[in-house]
């Protein structure tokens, strides 16, 4: 239990890890990558509670005893990482999305400042609009 | 029931792939889901179908077409053939009818949806589907805008995501039933989420600057039927966790207020209907048993008026008065923005009175105060004149005006919202409601909602007493109003909020 306590401390150091940068970075590409920190964390949360019991990859075989207690509790929870698979796919197509978007404005604005970023429409709200 | 059902919530996705085959089909296909969608809002409000469907064993997908999920079924269909209609005319982009399709299927998916991962899954796919009807087609503003909403609505998600964890940890279990059981911190770090999906108080900020700058008719749609994705669920999760309602009620209150208050001092009209969204809102998420019912009819209202300003060229409410408009926006104009403010006849008023007279003491109090405030702030767009009946026919000049650089097509799609919004304001769908009060109850309401409009004008005249004078130049916004919309403001706001949450629900666990 001690050693799942320890790890959910390194996953929670992780979580707060991302979300600072994404506070703190300036840079829009240093965000994006902050996200990605996150997402990894909560990740390694999810596999971290499917195997809190145990590590066996939990499929029943012909010949496994069905019925032993001792066996079942050392099997892996199969929950977590099923949820977590769809949500890896899912934040991988955004991390994409959002890369993609980056260098479409980086061409333009190659420092990707967020405050610059955020600049223009504070001038003039309507300035890009004939 | 249950085949045509999944059948259903599939059947935008299948045709979403379809149009990319055959972009021909892509707008038909937008109708036929958006009349299938209507369908089932009309059958899941007779409770016609199962009021709860479980695929997969326990631990699976959970549906729940139910009644709450009614009216926002209704809103989502109603909205984005609209939004379809109002475009037909224009050439778009082969894509745009496939991420409407896209969009409409996941927003359907996430009102149905009942356990947290489908819920989860199906807030990616709007955010996703928002995203690129956003960015579709724009320059290096909308890309920005885009990505400004796709960074935050993630970053919620992934909280999202880790308190899905967390409540397995305990409960093991995703269903919504076991959230009631949970701790604060699960409650906490779903809400947040849910919240900044539904645009709810400070995690809504990113709404105006997106709303005044991004595409109308996308506007339309993140007014209209995106935030009812994040309104549902968080509706569903606090039937079942009774700790979350005192803090969604405050909280709710507090975003009113912010909303009608930061609209007061908008100067413009597109910034205008993006702060009063975050005001109805608010009060949206107040009484879940009246949340349909109110967001079905802000949702419609808004989405119209977004519509409209699309055929308002100069979106500054500085002179506002002196510029007539034609009839054809005039009178959806009005309709729907007197229903926002609650007119008797209308579905706003029959929305706003239901809440008003469910919640109890001071609450009450305040929501009728908050909509004297909501009148104030629609004042401010009732001021143009009818063109045809104010302007004489040998003097066209204020009409040309008015319809210089709009599309020479009627606003089809904020007429086709506005006349479903008056239509339904007497359709069976409300009627019970309606025979539910009697005379005199009525009366009261009605009285209540005279004054509440007094009040509202008045409170309209003392603050804009200098207004009715022509004035050339736009009013400079209050340099005292602090810079809110940032993304690194956002995003802030989003962690402070989650932090105030956990403290209110760790205090009362």
């Amino acid at each position: 239990m001690t050693a799942f306590r320890l790890l959910e401390l390194l996953v929670l150091i992780a979580v707060l890890a991302g979300l600072v940068g994404l506070l703190r970075h300036r840079n829009l590409f240093l965000k994006v990558l902050a996200m990605d920190v996150t997402s990894t964390a909560v990740i390694s949360l999810f596999v971290l509670i499917a195997a809190r019991d145990g590590l066996i990859t939990p499929i029943l075989h012909g010949d496994t005893p069905v019925v032993d207690p001792q066996a079942a509790l050392a099997y892996a929870d199969p929950i977590p990482q099923a949820v977590i698979l769809t949500a890896i796919v899912i934040g991988f197509s955004v991390q994409a999305l959002l890369l993609l978007a980056t260098t479409l404005l980086a061409s333009r604005d190659p420092t990707l400042d967020v405050a610059e970023l955020d600049e223009p429409e504070a001038a003039g709200p309507r300035a890009g609009q004939p | 029931m249950n085949g045509i059902t999944i059948a259903w919530l599939l059947l935008p996705l299948l045709a979403a792939f379809l149009a990319a085959l055959l972009p021909v089909i892509g707008r038909f296909a937008v109708l036929v889901t958006c009349l299938g969608t209507g369908a089932m809002a009309l059958a899941a409000q007779q409770s016609w179908l199962p009021a709860s469907l479980q695929l997969l064993g326990p631990l699976g997908i959970t549906i729940q077409p139910d009644v709450l999920a009614a009216p926002f079924l209704l809103l989502n269909a109603l909205v984005c053939a609209a939004v379809l209609l109002d475009g037909w005319g224009r050439p778009s982009r082969e894509a745009w009818p496939l991420l409407l399709l896209v969009l409409h299927g996941s927003v359907n998916s996430a009102i149905v949806a009942a356990d947290l991962i489908s819920i989860y899954v199906a807030l990616e796919v709007v955010g996703i589907a928002a995203f690129l009807l956003l960015v579709l087609g724009g320059g290096r503003r909308q890309v920005w805008l885009g990505l400004r909403l796709m960074l935050v609505s993630n970053t919620v998600m992934l909280l999202f995501l880790i308190g899905c964890a967390l409540l397995y940890l305990e409960q093991h279990s995703f269903a919504l039933a076991a959230v009631g059981q949970s701790g604060g911190l699960v409650l906490a770090l779903l809400a947040v989420a849910l919240l900044t999906k539904a645009e709810v108080f400070v995690a809504g900020l990113w709404l105006p600057r997106t709303n005044a700058e991004g595409p109308l008719e996308v506007s339309a749609l993140l007014s209209g039927t995106v935030v009812s994705a994040g309104v549902v669920p968080l509706l569903r999760i606090s039937a079942e966790a009774v700790s979350l309602l005192p803090v969604l009620r405050w909280l709710g209150i507090a975003s009113a207020a912010a909303g009608v208050l930061l609209a007061l001092l908008e100067p413009d009209l597109r910034r205008l209907l993006a702060w009063s969204t975050l005001a109805q809102m608010g009060l949206v998420v107040i009484l879940p048993a009246v949340g349909g019912l109110y967001a079905l009819g802000h949702g419609l209202a808004k989405a119209a008026l977004f519509l409209l300003a699309r055929h308002i060229p100069d979106p500054a409410l500085a002179g506002w008065r002196q510029r007539p408009l034609a009839p054809r926006l005039w009178w959806p104009l009005m309709l729907a923005s007197l229903s926002i403010a609650g007119l008797p006849p209308l579905l706003g008023f029959l929305a706003k009175e239901q809440l008003s007279s469910q919640l109890p003491g001071a609450a009450g109090w305040l929501v009728a105060a908050l909509g004297a405030g909501t009148v104030a702030v629609y004042a401010r767009i009732w001021g143009p004149p009818l063109a045809t009946l104010s302007t004489p026919a040998g003097s066209p000049h204020g009409i040309a005006h008015a319809d210089a650089g709009a599309t020479p097509a009627a606003a089809t799609g904020a007429t086709v919202l506005v006349g479903a919004l008056v239509l339904l304001s007497a359709s069976p769908w409300v009627l019970p409601l309606w025979t539910a009060m009697d005379p005199q109850e009525l009366a009261g309401a009605m009285l209540k909602s005279a004054s509440v409009f007094a009040a509202g004008l008045m409170l309209h005249r003392l603050l804009h007493a200098s207004a009715s004078a022509p004035v050339s130049a736009p009013v400079p916004a209050p340099a005292w109003r602090p810079q809110l919309e940032g993304l690194d403001e956002l995003l802030g706001a989003i962690v402070m909020l989650a932090a105030v949450l956990l403290a209110l629900l760790g205090w009362q666990a």
